[in-house]
């Protein structure tokens, strides 16, 4: 009863007893034997329609592959089935495969329904004894009454689902596939197909299916395999991939060949706008176009650079073609080299755009406080659909912003502002930092250096409740207490140095306290912004006349932050949304 | 000994596929499966006027009518099988898509399905040939061996073209062209000794080789009284019967060959 296939993973192969289906770094090419244009052949003779997948089904799960059309799901179905042979790779199946593929496919249009089921029975591997028992069962689940003894010309394609599926749900197997065909049942029998399914499950079947309904798979899958030109993009949690089949929708042209950038995009969002090499372009579907961007400062002007820790309003102008339901409205900050500073939007603020109206209209981001340290800036726009997975529009690092401000010698990323205690610390000079050298220190990760005069003793870092932690919430008091073995003169041409650092080496904020004397030095954050994440903080102390440190704990001290919410980049900015149409 | 097993363990099937074979051939013409007897008496009868009443061919053999019987008969059952199973795996592409089931099946029941078809005009052909020569000839009982070849025959030729149009197209128009050749190759409503006054020694045995020279004889001998004893000079049962039973061996091993290799790639051919 079992494939030749199936015969191999029995006798040599032994898998877990729970795992039905194996697939390693299966691949699949298809002979494209004969065409005219030798360009074409050329283009499609390396053409992989299924490659490197790696999958795993075990007994009693529902597995869904989604993909836009031409992905390689009926390929990998094929592949399960066993009807075509993967060109490289492993796979392994565990029990009797069937599948139920096209609608009418293996059927007879000149045979009766009924004469139909034992044909189409005999080739998945029923006996005769088999099937006449299973007769009546198949025939009732069908409900196809006298039409049984039909010719299956005379059926609609709705009659040959229900044919077709109530042949393969009675026969027996332990792994089903099926592409795409459910959809074209009536609601009463898909929902009794789906309650046939669930059976399945419940008997620890396995099953495998394909559907451009993603509400059908949400509603019985328990994992997904997205695939996009012959990759498995994604394996696992079913939101999780059907959102990020959606953002694959985004790139709207599909059979120009795979973009890696594309694949990336779906990949993570974040790591693609991370990536400098994409900015300047634009991606979406236009429904909804970007018009203009302008920067305005605090007297209303618009500009192109701005002091740091000043207001910044950002307006985007849009055009929408069509009327759009509850789009959101995203913009991001970067900073030249890439980092990624922030990147609020309305769905993460929970902002509601009930509707765009066709026609012109605007959305203002107001920053009444940039907290971005001197330098250079990109700006990303972006209008999305309702799940923030389909981009009407993203203009990708298009804007180019200047924070002005005092000099930024270390590259700081940030401006956040904070307090030294005691007050009377509370002057420091920036001429002691711009002395400092941190490339220094750029091998030096983790690193300890002390001298037998001075160290630091104790390094604390304390909540808004004085308690000592090493998480913190974002916006809430954290203060720093550094404690060192001595008096510190700084008079005496040294600097006292602290470092906030995130945990891949992003310098955030270096604080140069100029004090006179002192033992122990307390630092106040009165709403640390960092968002979640892993961040150090370094210290050390420098000698201005012999340009070095004397002693330095490079990112020795880790703490995280979390947040009671999603949101994007390496600092919450205080903001505001507004937005209006046109008329 | 995998095949045999597997056609065994698969029997259902394959009565299943010729079953359908023949429903979809004959259910829904009017005379049904009485055409299965009426197209090759129809060619009989023309072959008839045309050569023994316009073109006065006369044999020494045997009667010509029943000669001619046993030539065309024999051959459609061959013609008929090799058509139609050089395209059944394209044909029936979606079949084979369905279900990872032993794909030569379907050149097998085609050919079964024909054999099945020619049955009773075989037993049309032993009844005339019982009246008009007034008895049957001693060699009747080896006519299920001269079938078994000449079915396995069938068989192998079917299964080698039906995988080689797959992925060369131009079989089947070859095969329409070539197929008539070697119609005429064979004494179908001619002597032998025809050709054997004609042709040199050498040239003879060539011809005595074509395996259908041989099926053709041994199915005459095996129904028409009094056939074999005229040739028997000639041409010996021994050299006949292995002759063609060697070649339809030969033939059956290549065909499997060729499934076997081409096993696991064929459905990539199908779409297209």
């Amino acid at each position: 009863m079992t494939t030749s296939l199936t015969k191999v993973a029995e006798n040599n192969y032994n898998m877990p007893t729970n795992k039905v289906i194996e697939l390693r770094q299966a691949g699949k090419k298809y002979p494209f034997v004969k065409q005219a244009d030798k360009k074409l052949r050329d283009d499609f003779s390396g053409l992989w329609a299924l490659k490197d997948v790696t999958l795993d089904v075990y007994n009693g799960e529902i597995l869904g592959i989604i993909g836009r059309n031409g992905a390689g799901k009926t390929t990998l179905l094929n592949i399960i089935a066993g009807v075509i042979s993967a060109t490289e790779g492993k796979v392994y199946m565990n029990g009797r495969v069937l599948g139920l593929f096209n609608l009418g496919v293996g059927f007879q249009d000149e045979l009766t329904g009924r004469e139909n089921i034992f044909l189409n029975g005999a080739i998945m591997g029923a006996t005769k004894n088999e099937l006449e028992n299973k007769l009546s069962s198949i025939v009732e689940f069908s409900e196809l009454g006298n039409f049984i003894d039909m010719p299956l010309g005379t059926y609609s394609q709705g009659m040959r689902l229900r044919l077709g599926f109530s042949i393969i749900v009675n026969l027996d197997f332990e792994i089903l596939v099926i592409d795409e065909v459910l959809a074209v049942g009536d609601i009463l029998f898909q929902h009794k197909c789906f309650e046939r399914l669930m059976d399945f499950r419940r008997a620890k079947k396995a099953l495998v299916i394909t559907s451009q309904s993603m509400d059908l798979i949400e509603r019985i899958c328990d994992k997904v395999a997205l695939l996009d030109h012959g990759k498995l993009l994604f394996q696992g949690n079913v939101t999780e991939g059907i959102n990020k089949y959606r953002a694959l929708l985004n790139s709207n042209k599909f059979f120009v060949g795979p973009d890696q950038r594309d694949m990336d995009l779906v990949e993570n969002t974040k790591k693609w706008a991370d990536d400098t090499s994409n900015w300047d372009k634009e991606l979406g579907t236009k429904e909804v176009a970007i018009e203009k961007v302008e920067l305005i400062n605090r007297f209303g002007c618009k500009c192109s650079r701005i002091k740091s820790a000043e207001p910044l309003k950002i307006k985007v102008y849009f055009k929408a073609k069509n009327s759009v339901k509850e789009p959101h409205f995203g913009i991001a900050i970067f900073r030249n080299d890439g980092v990624y500073c922030y990147g609020p939007n309305t769905k993460f603020d929970g902002y509601k755009i009930p509707e765009l109206k066709q026609g012109k209209g605007y959305f203002v981001l107001d920053y009444p406080k940039l907290l971005l340290a001197p330098g250079e800036y990109r700006i990303s726009v972006a209008i999305w659909d309702k799940f923030e997975t389909l981009a009407y529009n993203y203009h990708a690092g298009y804007y180019k912003l200047t924070v002005i401000g005092k000099y930024n010698g270390g590259n700081e990323l940030l401006n956040m502002p904070f307090s030294l205690y005691p007050r009377n610390y509370l002057n420091f000079k920036r001429k002691y930092a711009d002395g400092i050298d941190l490339s220094l220190l750029n091998d030096k990760w983790e690193n300890k250096f002390e001298t037998e005069q001075i160290n630091a003793e104790s390094v604390k870092l304390l909540n808004f409740l004085d308690e000592e932690k090493d998480i913190f919430i974002t916006n809430k008091t954290v203060k720093l207490i550094v404690n060192f073995n001595k008096l510190i003169d700084c008079r005496k041409n040294y600097s006292f140095w602290i470092g906030l650092y995130r945990d891949d080496g992003v310098y955030c904020q270096g604080i140069i306290p100029a004090l006179n004397r002192g033992k122990s030095f307390k630092i106040a954050f009165p709403k640390l912004p960092l968002l979640p994440g892993g961040y150090r903080i370094s210290l050390g102390i420098w000698d201005m006349r012999m340009q070095k440190f004397i002693m330095y704990h490079h990112a020795v001290y880790p703490f995280r932050m979390v947040f009671n919410r999603a949101d994007h980049g390496t600092v919450y900015l205080e903001h505001r949304w507004k937005w209006g149409m046109i008329e | 000994m995998h095949i045999l097993q597997e056609i065994y363990s698969k029997r259902y099937l394959i009565r299943e596929l010729v079953v359908k074979d023949l429903k979809i051939r004959y259910s829904r013409p009017l005379l049904g499966f009485l055409w299965a007897f009426l197209s090759p008496m129809l060619i009989v009868l023309i072959f008839y006027l045309v050569f023994s009443l316009f073109l006065q061919v006369r044999i020494k053999e045997a009667p010509f009518l029943l000669y001619l019987m046993t030539g065309v008969f024999s051959w459609r059952f061959f013609q008929d099988s090799l058509i139609s199973s050089t395209t059944s795996l394209i044909d029936n592409k979606n079949l084979i898509r369905e279900s990872s089931f032993p794909y030569y099946f379907i050149p097998l029941s085609i050919v079964f399905a024909n054999g099945i078809i020619f049955l009773p005009c075989l037993g049309i052909l032993i009844v005339t040939s019982l009246f008009y020569l007034r008895g049957l000839p001693l060699y009747i009982v080896l006519l299920p061996i001269v079938l078994a070849i000449h079915l396995t025959l069938a068989i192998g030729m079917s299964l080698i073209f039906s995988i080689l149009y797959v992925k060369w197209r131009d079989i089947k128009y070859i095969l329409e062209a070539l197929l008539p050749i070697l119609f005429y190759l064979t004494p179908a409503f001619y002597s032998i000794y025809l050709v054997k006054d004609r042709f040199a020694h050498l040239l003879f045995s060539v011809y005595m080789s074509n395996p259908f020279v041989g099926i053709l004889n041994l199915y005459r001998l095996a129904i028409l009284k009094g056939f074999y004893p005229l040739i028997k000079e000639d041409i010996s049962l021994l050299s006949l019967v292995i002759v063609a039973s060697s070649f339809a061996v030969i033939l059956l091993l290549l065909g499997f060959y060729f499934y076997k290799k081409n096993k696991n790639t064929i459905n990539d051919y199908l779409s297209y």
